[in-house]
């Protein structure tokens, strides 16, 4: 039973990255209909980057908002690259083929740069384990699921409260009115990218002490978390939670009890069993087609 | 054309007795599996160039026909005869259980789905070591046919062979009425599913046969490669291939040709460093070469040609500063992508082309149009069939159309006699269109009932309705753009057809009729409404004018028993509304009754039997025109009432 609620503990902190990195999704969709099929490499770099760092001696806090910083960077090169010229010939066909080739175009400069070995990630707080109700639970896990939310609710205050974060709400409501208000909406696609890529680099700092760095633990990563945008919704702010926590459960319990190789499958055919019920989500809007 | 078959004669020819004259195995198992992808590159075009959507599952699909080779052989000892036919069902299946989830929904949702199928698959046969023997892999022998043990030589003929068959095939299909649905839904899939059309179950059916074509190469890879592990069937495999389909060309066989090629020689050259370096300067230079005769000769400006130029220059510049190539792999294949995507779209065969028309600027346009006008000129229209004796076709009982707060139909109710053009007009946003999309099953009621020849249409599809007799035109025209208007009308014709897969595959008898019965039913469709003399001219081409009445002619093409016009005159000059009218009215003397939505009050008030008229979403008067046109009510709602 221990074990059990250990595995739970567990569940919810992976979840709650998935969760951030379903919370990137959401904010390009927004503004641009538009999704970083690379999300997972970006939280891969921000993992790195943050190694690097680490193994520098750079603490652990100052090197958030380093990641941080690269990971708007970051953002902003796929937008550039990958999604503007997409967007200007209206090209769905486009973004997704280029968003995938910077994705692995990223992976394969990585796998350059660190080689492709698994690394331990120092965190800031013990590895000893607390107890919470007879059951084990990492300090890290704790800090994870606490900045997960933190992550998620600077970007939404931002949004509601500053006069750039309106600028992206307009623009994700309506692009073409919004460019007609004389808001600049390729500057906020822009943003919402960076915005995009700030998220998965901060997730890679917060869950990479927990498991291990590596050039390649983007790919499934950025999947999954795909898998929670959708059972979540790709609207719903709550949805991705509930989602996150939902497939994080099930993927620590199935690698436990059934076979650590087929950790991925459960969430992988809930996405596809969510689709199709529900395709727009457990907790999405259905949206009506205009004529 | 005839120089076309020529050449894929001969080049088929050399393929066949180059292994004789050259006993490299190496360079003849290459051209082998340049074959076996071109197999698999001929289904996923279907999917990618003909339906328009992205797959990221087909490396899994591969993976399966390999893995269905491989246990079959290993633990069954089963023939290749049996295991060939066994891998592509088996395939199939699998393409069927992805598409039924995966293409409810659209772009870069099916993307992911495809991606999260595929990462399944390779887990499965990672982990599933009872079955597939895991990471080890399975070792095969080459095929053991009727007794005879196969050489290298023998089974590059097979392969060769087998390719050539797919070849066939995957022309056929792509001609046939399915090949135009798959067209048709990825131009307008509104408009498809009002044809009858389903798009949900075209885009299964593209799917599923997509899947077979890949199951049949994954099985012949696994003998060719003689050893098969779940590493091959990998997202980069997947990469690769969309890779190559984009490179090559979208929707030709001889794209789907060069793309194998590309991604089967590529890591090749790219194993020798210096070998790369040489291609890369010859890329550069001809790039160059290129760029400055295009801006010599004003086709393109220096802004357009500066991203290519700098991005072989750096190629260049990248090939000299690394030391080994092969880490540089993904790298270099995900710049290709990019390139690809925003500069050569229509890919290498594509490109050619357009190269070649620019350059020789040859028009062979009206091939078709001679053979076309032979044919015969019965009467175009069906008469409307007359299933019961009830005088009503329609009939709306209090039907409510509620988005969110707003009611776009309040609790109207209509009645519509057979045989009659009803007229239905009404202000901006008075839910005149709305009322068309209930009708043909777009929008579902909130509540209320639509009886059509007594039967309730309320929950059905939009292709069902269609087949059971509604056909309508869009307010905003909605055709198939990169079709021409003979085929527009063909792909409502679908419902003419009997043929199965089967037949069209082996280009039986049926078929051969069906398609020139088709034809010709298409052709005087489009002499009735005038556009014989366009029938090969691509929709997107056609002035507007034209192209509502393409709308109608297609419209008519599904033998409805009522036709819903939405604004078929807005934008059309004094002259053409003339020829409209003439053309709705030989509608009519056929039995077809009409719902006819006009602002044009000449037209609606000429030929309108009755009229109603909504007005916020509600009926505020019906009758004959007169009775319409005085009524105290319809003046207020187009002009306003007195203010006292």
């Amino acid at each position: 039973m221990d074990i059990f609620i250990q595995l739970i503990y567990s569940g919810i902190a992976l979840g709650m990255i998935y969760g951030v990195i379903a919370f990137g999704y959401q904010l390009t969709f927004a503004t641009s209909s538009t999704l970083n099929f690379g999300q997972g490499e970006a939280l891969m770099l921000g993992a790195m980057v943050g190694l690097t760092l680490s193994n520098l001696g750079v603490n652990y806090w100052l090197i958030i908002p380093i990641v941080c910083i690269f990971g708007l960077v970051q953002g902003s090169v796929v937008e550039y690259f990958g999604v503007r010229p997409a967007i200007k010939i209206k090209s769905e066909f486009g973004w997704i083929m280029s968003t995938i080739a910077l994705g692995v175009i990223f992976r394969n400069l990585a796998e350059n740069i660190w080689g492709r070995g698994t690394y331990r990630f120092q965190g800031p707080v013990a590895d000893e384990p607390l107890k919470i109700f007879g059951a084990n639970i990492l300090p890290m896990e704790i800090l994870v699921v606490i900045g997960a939310v933190a992550m998620m609710l600077m970007v939404e205050i931002f949004n509601r409260k500053s006069i750039y974060g309106k600028a992206v709400i307009a623009t994700a409501n309506d692009r073409d009115a919004s460019g007609l208000m004389g808001i600049n909406t390729s500057l906020v696609i822009t943003f919402s990218y960076a915005l995009s890529s700030l998220t998965a680099c901060f997730a890679g700092v917060l869950i990479a002490p927990l498991t291990l760095a590596g050039a390649s633990a983007g790919g499934s990563l950025g999947l999954k978390a795909f898998a929670v945008a959708i059972v979540g919704g790709l609207s719903s702010g709550f949805g991705i939670i509930v989602g996150g926590i939902i497939l994080g459960i099930s993927e620590t319990l199935t690698g436990f009890y059934i076979s650590t190789g087929y950790k991925d499958v459960p969430s992988l055919i809930i996405l596809l069993i969510v689709l199709s019920i529900k395709p727009s989500g457990l907790f999405g809007k259905t949206t009506i087609k205009k004529v | 054309m005839k120089s076309k078959y020529l050449f894929i004669t001969i080049g088929i020819i050399l393929l066949s007795i180059f292994p004789i004259f050259i006993h490299n195995e190496y360079y003849v198992h290459m051209v082998e599996r340049i074959l076996i992808y071109s197999i698999l590159l001929f289904g996923l075009d279907i999917v990618v160039g003909y339906t328009g959507q992205v797959s990221l599952g087909h490396a899994g699909l591969f993976g399966i026909g390999a893995y269905v080779a491989g246990i079959l052989y290993f633990k069954l000892g089963a023939p290749f005869i049996v295991i060939v036919p066994l891998a592509i069902i088996i395939a199939c299946i699998f393409g069927l259980i992805l598409a039924l989830p995966a293409l409810k929904v659209l772009g870069p949702y099916m993307a992911m789905v495809t991606l999260a199928f595929g990462t399944i698959i390779q887990i499965l046969i990672n982990e599933m070591t009872f079955l597939t023997e895991g990471p080890l892999g399975i070792k095969l022998l080459k095929p053991v046919i009727f007794g005879f043990q196969t050489q290298t030589i023998h089974y590059f003929w097979i392969v060769l062979s087998l390719s050539i068959l797919s070849l066939i095939v995957v022309n056929r299909i792509l001609k046939s009425r399915l090949g135009r649905a798959f067209e048709a839904l990825r131009d307008s899939p509104v408009a498809c599913d009002c044809m009858g059309v389903s798009v949900y179950k075209y885009k299964v059916y593209a799917f599923v046969i997509s899947a077979g074509f890949a199951g049949l190469s994954g099985c012949l890879y696994a003998f060719s490669e003689q050893y098969i592990s779940p590493n091959t069937y990998s997202f980069e495999l997947t990469v690769l291939f969309l890779l190559a389909i984009i490179m090559g060309g979208r929707k030709t066989r001889l794209g789907a040709f060069i793309g194998a090629a590309i991604i089967i020689i590529l890591p090749q050259l790219l194993s020798d460093v210096y070998l790369f370096r040489n291609v890369a300067t010859v890329l550069a230079a001809i790039i160059i070469v290129g760029a400055v005769i295009l801006v010599s000769k004003k086709l393109s400006t220096f802004k357009k040609v500066f991203v290519p130029i700098a991005s072989v220059i750096s190629l260049v510049v990248f090939s000299y500063i690394i030391k080994s190539i092969g880490d540089w792999r993904l790298t270099i294949f995900g710049c290709m992508i990019l390139l690809v995507v925003y500069y050569l779209q229509d890919g290498i065969v594509g490109f050619s082309r357009n190269f070649y028309i620019s350059i020789f600027s040859s028009k062979n346009k009206s091939r078709d149009d001679v053979e076309l006008s032979k044919l015969s000129n019965e009467d175009a229209i069906l008469y409307a069939k007359n299933s019961s004796t009830s005088k009503i076709l329609l009939n709306l009982k209090s039907v409510l159309m509620q988005f969110g707060g707003l009611k776009a139909l309040n609790d109207v109710d209509l009645i519509v006699k057979k045989g009659t053009i009803h007229g239905l007009i009404g202000p901006n946003g008075s839910g005149k269109s709305t009322l068309i999309n209930v009708l043909t099953g777009i929008y579902v009621p909130t509540s209320g009932n639509v009886e059509f020849s007594d039967k309730s249409i309320v929950g059905q599809t939009s292709a069902k309705i269609a087949l059971s007799g509604i056909a309508r035109t869009f307010q905003n025209v909605q055709l198939f753009s990169e079709m021409t208007a003979i085929e527009n009308i063909m792909v409502a014709l679908n419902h003419t057809y009997k043929s199965n897969l089967l037949e069209i595959a082996l280009n039986l008898p049926r078929f051969k009729k069906e398609e020139v019965n088709a034809k010709q039913r298409a052709y005087s469709l489009l002499k009735f409404v005038g556009l014989n003399e366009l029938a090969n001219e691509e929709a997107r081409n056609l002035p507007y004018g034209k192209q509502r009445l393409l709308e109608i002619a297609r419209a008519l093409a599904l033998d409805p028993n009522l036709l819903l016009l939405d604004e078929p005159a807005a934008g059309l000059t004094a002259p053409d509304i003339k020829e409209l009218l003439k053309i709705i009215s030989r509608i009519k003397e056929h039995g077809i009754t009409i719902i006819l939505i006009e602002h044009h009050m000449e037209v609606v008030m000429a030929i309108s039997d009755t009229i109603s008229v909504l007005d916020f979403g509600q009926k505020i008067a019906e009758g004959k025109p007169k009775e319409v046109q005085a009524n105290k009510k319809v003046i207020e709602a187009y002009l306003g009432a007195e203010t006292a």
